[in-house]
């Protein structure tokens, strides 16, 4: 019986480049670079302060070298900490403004940003490169109170908030990488949700990575003061190089009392080709902390690009009551790797979290999830449920899973389930037979395979990202 | 529709199908009983083009031999195999997963395809005219239905994909009286001249509602004994063993 | 004793080594003085911090051997047997009276095949530089033990902060099958430290069941590495009922290195006071169509804490591999803990590989329903753990060792439940 040929020639649709003139700060890292990025953002002084705290610090503290994935080592004076276009240097008032190129490209991303064509229901924030391009239903938002706006327009317009919450959840010295980003980090959004007020849409920022020998270095920061509600979603795409470049974000959520944080990534960063030349590096800090009590964060991602991808996006769960979600979708294949999970910190009484994890890999490449639950001594009768499932197509990859499980309290109780499997032939053969290629029951059942994960998505972006667990399976079975 | 010449299949260096022959015209409906081990359920998985197997012989579908064809190929030429244990697919919706399917087949037979509201309406039609309660359809592919249920939706698909060539592997073991007639209803009203039908079972149960055109005896790889229904009835009352 | 360090001139004290041999026991000499007893910070010792553990409850550790004279010990009445005795780690006697002698070979500890290998776990060096006890048990092929051997092995009052490293090795030809009871007695009312190297290898064939179980609580601080190595078809099931000891860990290694091979851990203990126990394992899939099986429960009482890090790896030829893992503890006590690490590792795709891991309090509606029946409290929670600990024991099959093994469980539960 002869298989179908498969086509293995998929392109990475969201690889090309926008020829724009980039304002760059001297190569390297240095306090130079530091003080050209404060200025250039006319940032307070408190804030370059701050950044050179951490600068100082990063000069004593050495990359973490645990983790699974090993990359060769980074020059880290050979990067660009900095890149914008250099329209935006005068930051236009209004989207006409705004260098048509631009928009342009955000159009074929599929992020419209004109106001007649602009998604409905999603504010958008587009990040390119180092700096906020727009933000959509800016005028909506501030009706309710609600700000969304880049951060480094928060610094300048509310800097109480942003020092109050900034450093909270990941603190300047936390790791290598955090600490990086507390030095030089560019742009990123900022959201303040006031009290008892429920966002009326989706808000949502969009990071593209133009500039070559550049990282982006995000900032996000989340607040949503009691009784209030925000769904927050990011994407990101990035051209193909055959450079690795780097992307160390940081994104910090504060919820208080009552309080619920949704999270959403869709990560599809440029992979690197089939040899693993190229792609970007995504090493990132995301942490929530949900201080209130009742309060509620929760985590969706689905990883499907970079080359290494690199986060545990955890929830500190200091509130009594309060409960962490994470749910993630990992795909990887050709040579890419993964090592992610979350942690899940049980300081508060009756706290609960749930962690459904679904990695999946392909061709040359390594899918670790990695995880921490912890149970504190104060934590009592709080509960944790973790499932991790792996797929594996194919045995040149390889699927890990490595747990931490700490349990310090009696009334408390944490159940952990994992299961390594390939995909059941029984299930394409069914498929096969009402109809279905070998690629398409192949997607179909991925899909399945990660539909709870799916199913936390919002409604707009619950369709892309199916569409793109297939993409990136293709030619991974033959 | 249908030849089947000196089939020989095995598995794992162990022979199953030993030499069998059968042939079947549009409109016809034939039954192949057989005890257990004797080979149906090889012989429907092998029809359908299911791996593994190491095959010699000739299949003929519509005068096409069937060997260089996937699996997926055939279904989109009209072969349906209702299976003898529906497969469990976690996630997958049942409805989308129909109407995936049916537009495939439909593609492929140079048809349109169907949009939602076109093909909610069809699903609603069939149910209806099987007695299918249709919130079976958004509930995950055959993920915890009950045996009866699963075979009912086997049923449901054979109506709304269309096929030219159905075989029924065993689709009427575990299913209490009212889901057999569910399963015989839907039989007989997809019998037309151009469609056929292989209709392997153990009993006669199911083959009192449907008719069979002819009826053959599977034991040990082989068509031991042709007939007619009478062979059937006969077989019931003296068991495997009285056939000779 | 947080920076505990060794004389190179104690290795003499140990035997008189030729000089291949002691320069391979300085090398692993030096690699323990470098690293010192593991802590925390060392990814395997995560849980289980010895460095601190030996500093606190230690003074000095003497590696001077104390005169092992043959003791006299009470052989187990309930089943006959085979035995050999331990002293203190040392091969004192045996006795194989139901067996054909010729096809067993039982010797004293003596040279050892010696690897090149740096060691990442300390303690493994440690005991290659200071080994001088210990048994090499060999089984011919075709050979199918009659009876049961108990090895027990007994730890006398004349301890005291001494470090016993003892190597010990079990071999089993081809197609042979053996039994054993590892049996600890502790009559040592001091702390003592319990290094052991053990290595069994089980030919093409061979099927090797052991049980480990302890007589009595015990001041012992222990350290097991075993190294397993499992040939084509053979088959292995390790039951350990490892409670009672002050510190223990079982660094527990399975290589499936033949095809079709069976590798079994059940274990089940039930930990008080300041017990901890860590049991650490690594199933090395290396071959098509192997099975592992691991099952750990554990009980938790007062200030215990459990460890349970295991770990599954797959190779990519390893093919149809069925590997199951399941860790199941009940906390009874606030100041109890339990910390686990299912570790999958995984690069062959047609494996069916899951592990599950909880930790919790007793089942309330359990205990609910058990008092509503006319049970105490205490009646119910104690049915309840018998209940969970008995999936364990349950699988032994042997009438008489099983009701045995129950017994001893029990002493160990009810002698507890007192303090």
């Amino acid at each position: 019986m002869k298989s179908k040929d498969i086509n293995y020639n998929q392109d990475y649709k969201y690889g090309f480049t926008t020829d724009i003139e980039n304002i760059k700060a001297p190569k390297g890292l240095s306090e130079e670079t530091i003080k050209f990025i404060s200025k250039i953002k006319k940032e307070p002084k408190w804030m370059l302060d701050w950044r050179l705290k951490a600068y100082n610090r990063l000069k004593v503290s050495k990359e973490p070298n645990w983790q699974k994935p090993k990359f060769p080592k980074i020059d880290y004076q050979d990067l660009y900490y900095y890149s914008a276009p250099k329209s935006m240097q005068d930051k236009p008032k209004s989207l006409d403004e705004v260098d048509p190129k631009l928009i342009e490209t955000y159009n074929k991303l599929g992020i419209p940003l004109n106001e007649q064509k602009k998604l409905s229901g999603v504010a958008v924030d587009a990040v390119f490169d180092s700096v906020s391009v727009a933000t959509t239903f800016k005028d909506e938002l501030t009706k309710k109170g609600i700000i969304f706006c880049p951060i480094s327009e928060a610094i300048q317009k509310h800097p109480d908030l942003v020092r109050k919450y900034l450093g909270s959840v990941i603190p300047i010295n936390d790791h290598y990488f955090a600490t990086l980003n507390s030095a030089v980090f560019t742009d990123g959004s900022f959201v303040y949700v006031p009290p008892n007020t429920k966002c009326p849409m989706e808000l949502s920022t969009y990071f593209r990575i133009n500039a070559s020998e550049t990282g982006q270095f995000e900032r996000t920061l989340i607040i949503a003061d009691k009784g209030s509600y925000v769904s927050y979603l990011e994407g990101c795409t990035a051209p193909m190089r055959d450079e690795n470049q780097l992307h160390a974000a940081n994104v910090e959520l504060v919820a208080l009392d009552d309080a619920e944080i949704k999270y959403s990534t869709v990560q599809n960063w440029y992979p690197g080709d089939k040899e693993g030349v190229g792609g970007i590096y995504n090493f990132v800090t995301k942490r929530g902390a949900c201080r209130g009590k009742n309060s509620k964060i929760s985590w969706t991602q689905v990883e499907t690009g970079s080359a290494i991808t690199w986060k545990y996006p955890s929830c500190i769960l200091q509130g009594d009551n309060s409960v962490g979600e994470f749910y993630s979708i990992a795909i990887t294949n050709n040579h890419q790797k993964a090592d992610t999970g979350t942690k899940m910190i049980h300081l508060g009484k009756n706290t609960k979290s749930k962690i459904i994890s679904k990695g999946i890999s392909a061709g040359k490449a390594d899918n670790t999830y990695r995880g921490l639950v912890d149970i504190g001594r104060k934590a009592i009768n709080s509960r944790n449920f973790t499932q991790c499932d792996s797929l594996l197509m194919g045995n040149t990859c390889g699927a890990h899973t490595v747990p931490y499980i700490k349990n310090k309290n009696s009334s408390s109780t944490i159940e952990h389930e994992a299961t390594t499997s390939k995909i059941n032939e029984d299930q394409l053969f069914y498929c096969n037979q009402r109809g279905l290629s070998q690629e398409e029951a192949v997607s179909l059942i991925v899909n399945g395979f990660c539909k709870e994960v799916l199913q936390q998505l919002p409604m707009e972006f619950a369709v892309e990202a199916q569409k793109l667990v297939g993409i990136s399976l293709e030619g991974s079975v033959g | 529709m249908l030849e089947i010449k000196n089939l020989k299949a095995s598995i794992n260096n162990k022979d199953i199908l030993k030499g069998l022959n059968i042939s079947i015209k549009p409109g016809e409906l034939h039954a192949i009983m057989g005890p257990n081990g004797s080979g149906k359920s090889t012989l429907a998985n092998v029809l359908s083009g299911k791996e593994g197997y190491k095959i010699s012989g000739e299949l003929l579908y519509q005068g096409k031999n069937l060997e260089e064809i996937s699996i997926d190929e055939r279904a989109q030429q009209g072969i349906f195999l209702a299976f003898q244990y529906p497969t469990e697919i976690p996630g997958v919706n049942t409805s989308n997963f129909l109407r995936t399917s049916l537009n495939k087949v439909r593609k492929s037979q140079g048809k349109e395809e169907l949009d939602a509201l076109k093909f909610i309406k069809m699903i609603k039609d069939k149910s209806k005219e099987l007695g299918i309660d249709e919130k079976m359809l958004s509930r995950q592919l055959n993920v915890g239905f009950s045996g009866g249920e699963k075979k009912k939706n086997e049923i449901l698909q054979m109506k709304i994909l269309d096929p030219n060539l159905i075989i029924l592997d065993e689709t009427d073991s575990g299913l209490d009286i009212d889901a057999l007639k569910i399963v015989a209803d839907g039989v007989n009203s997809s019998r037309n001249d151009k469609k056929s039908f292989l209709v392997i079972t153990h009993y006669q149960r199911l083959l009192n509602y449907i008719n069979p055109d002819h009826v053959h005896i599977l034991s040990d790889g082989k068509i031991v004994k042709s007939g007619t229904m009478k062979l059937a009835e006969d077989l019931e009352r003296t068991g495997y063993k009285g056939i000779n | 004793m947080l920076n505990f360090k060794i004389d190179s001139s104690e290795i003499d004290k140990v035997g008189n080594f030729n000089k291949q041999e002691k320069d391979f026991r300085l090398k692993n000499l030096e690699n323990f003085n470098k690293n010192g007893f593991p802590n925390k910070r060392n990814e395997d010792w995560k849980f289980s911090d010895l460095r601190e553990i030996v500093s606190k409850n230690f003074k000095k550790l003497n590696f001077h051997s104390t005169n092992n004279t043959e003791q006299k010990i009470d052989l187990i009445k309930e089943f006959e047997h085979n035995f050999i005795v331990l002293t203190n780690g040392e091969l004192t006697s045996s006795n194989f009276s139901y067996e054909d002698k010729d096809k067993i070979k039982i010797q004293k500890y003596s040279n050892y095949p010696l690897s090149e290998k740096t060691e990442l776990n300390p303690l493994i060096s440690l005991n290659h530089a200071m080994a001088n006890k210990g048994f090499i048990l060999e089984v011919e092929e075709n050979y199918k033990f009659n009876k049961i051997l108990v090895i027990y092995s007994l730890y006398t009052d004349k301890l005291n902060e001494n470090i016993i490293n003892c190597k010990n090795k079990i071999k089993i030809g081809k197609n042979s099958e053996l039994h054993t009871l590892e049996y600890l007695i502790n009559n040592s009312k001091a702390n003592f430290f319990n290094n052991i190297y053990e290595n069994i290898v089980l030919d093409d064939s061979a099927k090797f069941k052991n049980i480990c179980i302890q007589k009595n609580k015990s001041s012992g601080y222990f350290h097991k590495y075993s190294n397993n190595k499992l040939g084509t078809n053979s088959n292995y099931s390790s039951f350990v009922f490892p409670a009672g000891l002050k510190f223990n860990k079982l660094d527990l290694e399975f290589d499936l290195t033949g095809k079709n091979s069976e590798c079994k851990l059940l274990a089940a203990s039930y930990l008080s006071q300041k017990d901890h126990q860590e049991i650490k394992t690594r199933i090395n899939h290396f071959a098509s169509d192997c099975k592992s099986f691991q099952k750990v429960k554990n009980v938790l009482d007062s200030e215990s804490k459990g460890v349970f890090q295991g770990k599954i790896f797959v190779k990519d030829i390893a093919q149809k591999t069925d590997a199951y893992q399941l860790s199941k503890a009940i906390l009874l006590n606030d100041s109890s803990e339990f910390n686990s690490k299912p570790e999958l590792e995984i690069y062959a795709d047609n494996v069916k590989c899951s592990h599950g891991s909880s930790s919790g309090s007793i089942d309330k509606n359990s205990v609910f329903y058990l008092m509503s029946r006319g049970l105490s409290k205490k009646e119910s929670v104690n049915l309840l753990i018998d209940g969970f600990l008995s999936e364990i024991t349950n699988e032994i099959k042997n009438q008489k060792i099983k009701t045995f093994i129950i017994n001893r469980l029990r002493i160990q539960l009810d002698g507890h439940k007192k303090h």
